[in-house]
């Protein structure tokens, strides 16, 4: 069993204890045709070293809420959204964001190991900075291509190299918007239980957007489902399979199959798609 | 006068474009220059040797066009930029389709066509005016030779650009060449031939006043370098003002009719694809 | 381009491979064979060109004017005079274009607002410039600069302000999200991003301000290569004018040739060279 790397605040308040807790939260966007309310009414919150996943189906404002989350998004007046009881304006401390476009997110004329460095460059010194590094590199698997650039590496390991950079920062909290969502099923499965695996080892809260529900059940404690519009949380899932979980035998338990089937039911009942 | 291409609206962060066909802001941009500048002189804050106010500006252009000066000159240029361009494009176009069709011309001339495209073609200013003396000539042959180059380039990858796919395709379906050359060669073409011809438009007006300013003692060029060495700024302002335009409206006029017939290949703003 | 009995290990193909061609390709560098025309042009005319033609002198004779240029002690402080403008102006012109692209790209309004005069400003010749510097500057280097950076900024600025404008809001979300401050944004996310783009306008900037350079010498006579093609006009001395314009032929390659090396290197982490 691997040393537990400590990343989240220890003993805070009960009241101020939840990562997340949103209230209320609306969002609208200017088009030609007037304003479109794109979330209305969305309550949740997140409880430290959780893995909390959203499904929904495309175009139903997830990776939006994501954003709102990750401070990259302003909500509509009325709205609470809090990180540790403070209202989030801009990108909380400690909490970091890994995005679907792999390839674009990463800098091209960097090398590996200095893309992981980008968030760490101005807090820490040279040997921390390589230390972290490594130690980033280590745990998502790629201690050997530190010294390539981005376009020598698949996919799957682009994608891995984006974790790593957000895990070097010693996250308290990452957010995920559909990261394996561009990668085949193969490198999915891998890229998942590597996730489960890292979650394990840091104990940071993972908020995880997926239209993927089988993948969203695989890999959470809670599922929400966000549908309808303007879109809301229809449905809350607990999730109590047996951890560590296996790609195999997880999903071949009943508990899994029923999971699976209440979360489809709430994703196709609640409305015609949410557009 | 810039006709920007709206962005197309999305449920985006930013607040929407409101569709305007004239540009307000531009306008009132040049207009409030132009009075900054006239109050700033007027009022003796800005002071000045070379530098005119800009009414006198404005009268000269209008006494310069009463006494049929501007208008004289201007032709002169215009007519020469156009003619030369025009040349140049059938030249350009003829040569760069030889080279391009024909990979054997094209491995026994590219290199020397890239040398004499790198030669500045300024410098032939010169050496035209050695042997063809101060003429009308002169000022043609300096604009058709330096306006091919554009052309004949953009001609040659142009047509290099149908691919061997397009062969194989005309060939499985059995076209003949002509038909081919119609429905492949041409279309992929014409819209590097297009740009080619935008470029050279703007180095053809460019070349006429060069030549113009070194050895033909005719058209805006000329103009320009008596009023400097006259010491007539508000003179010089005024051809540098209209030169400027006819400049923006060739250049736009060109655009215009390119669209109508094949619609998005040009780009106002000059970026390169 | 027929198929050998060489190229397979068990004797002569069948005759149809034989007629297999070659896919054309769109190589970066033409064949040097192809400067065979010139090469054999310029041999007709040295062997062909009789007596002393005042205007089509022989080869020969060029480089004779050139050499008499060059002890006469013109033609070295020539040619620095117009490099030394051209490298200026094109560190000037790349600085200020890209600063203006940047400016210009980010701020929707003051595009606009700035649109019509930057138009009339772009297509303005740079000949139509060289009278009024002249009148304000006087025949000077600095005359000569201003000219030169004002023709040749216009590649660099267009293609920096056309990237920053369609640039995807990724890079700029990861920077945020990484709590990058506004200057490591500026200095470490963004401008290695304009990069390419800064480099394409270059690439279309630098034969612009070489010809712009030139342009200011013959025009107004001020130091350089262009100056001295001039004076070889004024002297109906047609060899050296013509010695002269094969330098100005040779720097203008070396030019293309320079930039299209630096691309490669500043680019080298892009396999496809995009």
């Amino acid at each position: 069993m691997e040393e537990k790397v400590t990343v989240a605040a220890p003993g805070a308040k009960a009241a101020d204890s939840a990562i997340f807790a949103c209230l209320g939260l609306g969002i609208e966007f200017d088009t030609p045709n007037g304003p479109h309310r794109v979330l209305d009414a969305v309550d949740l919150s997140v409880a430290p070293g959780e893995f909390v996943s959203i499904v929904g189906q495309s175009g139903t404002g997830k990776s939006t809420l994501l954003r709102i989350l990750g401070g990259l998004e302003r909500p509509a007046a009325g709205s609470s959204v809090r990180h540790r009881g403070q209202e989030v304006t801009e990108p909380p401390e400690g909490v970091l964001m890994v995005f679907q476009d792999y390839r674009g997110s990463l800098l091209p004329w960097r090398t590996v190991e200095k893309n992981v460095m980008l968030g760490i460059e101005k807090s820490t010194s040279g040997a921390e900075r390589k230390e972290r590094c490594q130690e980033a590199l280590e745990l998502v698997g790629l201690a050997d291509r530190a010294n390539d650039h981005p376009w020598r590496l698949s996919g799957g390991m682009q994608q891995r190299v984006q974790i790593a950079r957000s895990l070097a920062m010693r996250p308290e909290v990452l957010l995920m918007d559909e990261p394996f969502g561009a990668l085949d099923a193969m490198t999915k499965e891998q890229l998942q239980d590597e996730l489960l695996s890292v979650h394990a080892a840091t104990g940071a809260t993972i908020v995880f957007v997926t239209h993927d529900i089988e993948e969203a059940i695989y890999l959470s404690d809670r599922v929400l489902v966000l549908a309808g519009a303007p879109a809301r949380v229809t449905e809350e899932l607990t999730i109590e399979l047996p951890r560590p979980r296996d790609q195999m035998r997880t999903k071949e338990l009943p508990d899994y199959l029923r999971l699976r089937q209440t979360a489809y039911t709430a994703l196709r009942g609640s409305g015609a798609g949410g557009h | 006068m810039a006709t920007e291409a709206v962005p197309q609206p999305r449920p985006a962060r930013r607040s929407r474009h409101v569709r305007v066909p004239l540009n307000v802001s531009g306008i009132l941009f040049l207009l409030g220059l132009a009075a900054v500048w006239q109050l700033a002189m007027s009022t003796g804050l800005l002071t000045s040797s070379f530098l005119p106010e800009p009414w006198e500006i404005g009268k000269s252009i209008g006494d310069l066009t009463g006494s049929g000066e501007l208008t004289s000159n201007l032709w002169h240029t215009v007519y020469v930029t156009l003619v030369g361009w025009a040349l140049a494009g059938l030249i350009g176009v003829a040569f760069g389709l030889a080279i391009g069709l024909y990979s054997k011309v094209w491995r026994y001339s590219m290199a020397s066509t890239e040398f004499l495209r790198a030669l500045p073609g300024i410098a032939f200013v010169p050496v035209a005016v050695l042997l063809y003396g101060f003429s009308v000539k002169m000022e043609l042959i300096v604009v058709t030779y330096v306006s091919i180059w554009p052309v004949l380039v953009n001609t040659v990858h142009g047509v290099r650009q149908v691919t061997v796919l397009h062969d194989d395709v005309a060939r499985m379906l059995r076209m003949s060449r002509l038909e081919r050359i119609r429905r492949f060669t041409i279309p992929t073409t014409a819209p590097y031939v297009a740009v080619g011809l935008q470029v050279s438009l703007s180095l053809s007006l460019a070349l006429a006043l060069v030549a113009e300013m070194v050895g033909n003692p005719t058209g805006v060029g000329q103009a320009l370098i008596v009023a400097q060495n006259t010491f007539h700024p508000e003179e010089m302002f005024a051809y540098v003002i209209v030169i400027g335009f006819v400049g923006v409206l060739l250049n736009w006029a060109f655009v215009k009719m390119i669209e109508r017939g094949f619609p998005g290949t040009l780009s106002l703003d000059g970026e390169q694809r | 381009m027929s198929v050998t009995p060489q190229d397979t290990a068990s004797g002569p193909l069948p005759l149809r491979v034989k007629r297999f061609r070659r896919p054309r390709r769109n190589l970066a560098i033409p064949p040097l064979r192809g400067l065979l025309p010139l090469i054999i042009g310029l041999v007709l005319w040295q062997v062909l060109s009789h007596g002393q033609s005042a205007y089509y002198p022989r080869p020969s004779l060029w480089w004779e004017g050139i050499e008499h240029e060059w002890q006469s002690g013109a033609l070295k402080p020539a040619i620095e005079a117009t490099l030394k403008s051209f490298l200026l102006a094109l560190v000037i012109s790349t600085v200020l274009g890209t600063l203006l692209g940047i400016l210009i790209g980010r701020a929707r309004r003051v595009d606009r607002a700035l649109g019509p005069f930057l138009e009339f400003c772009r297509f303005l010749p740079a000949a139509a410039v060289v009278p009024i510097a002249v009148l304000a500057a006087g025949y000077t280097e600095k005359m000569k600069i201003f000219v030169v950076v004002f023709a040749g900024i216009w590649p660099i600025l267009l293609q920096v302000r056309s990237s920053v404008r369609s640039q995807s809001p990724l890079l700029l979300d990861v920077a945020r999200s990484l709590h990058l401050s506004r200057e490591r944004t500026l200095r470490q996310v963004m401008l290695p991003s304009l990069v390419p783009s800064i480099m394409l306008g270059l690439r279309v900037a630098a034969p612009i301000i070489l010809v712009v350079v030139l342009l200011v010498e013959i025009v107004t006579q001020v130091q350089g290569i262009g100056s001295l093609i001039s004076t070889a006009q004024k002297t109906f001395d047609a060899a050296t004018a013509y010695g002269l314009l094969a330098i100005v032929g040779v720097i203008g390659i070396a030019v293309n040739a320079l930039l299209a090396a630096l691309e490669g290197w500043l680019l080298r982490y892009r396999p496809d060279g995009s």
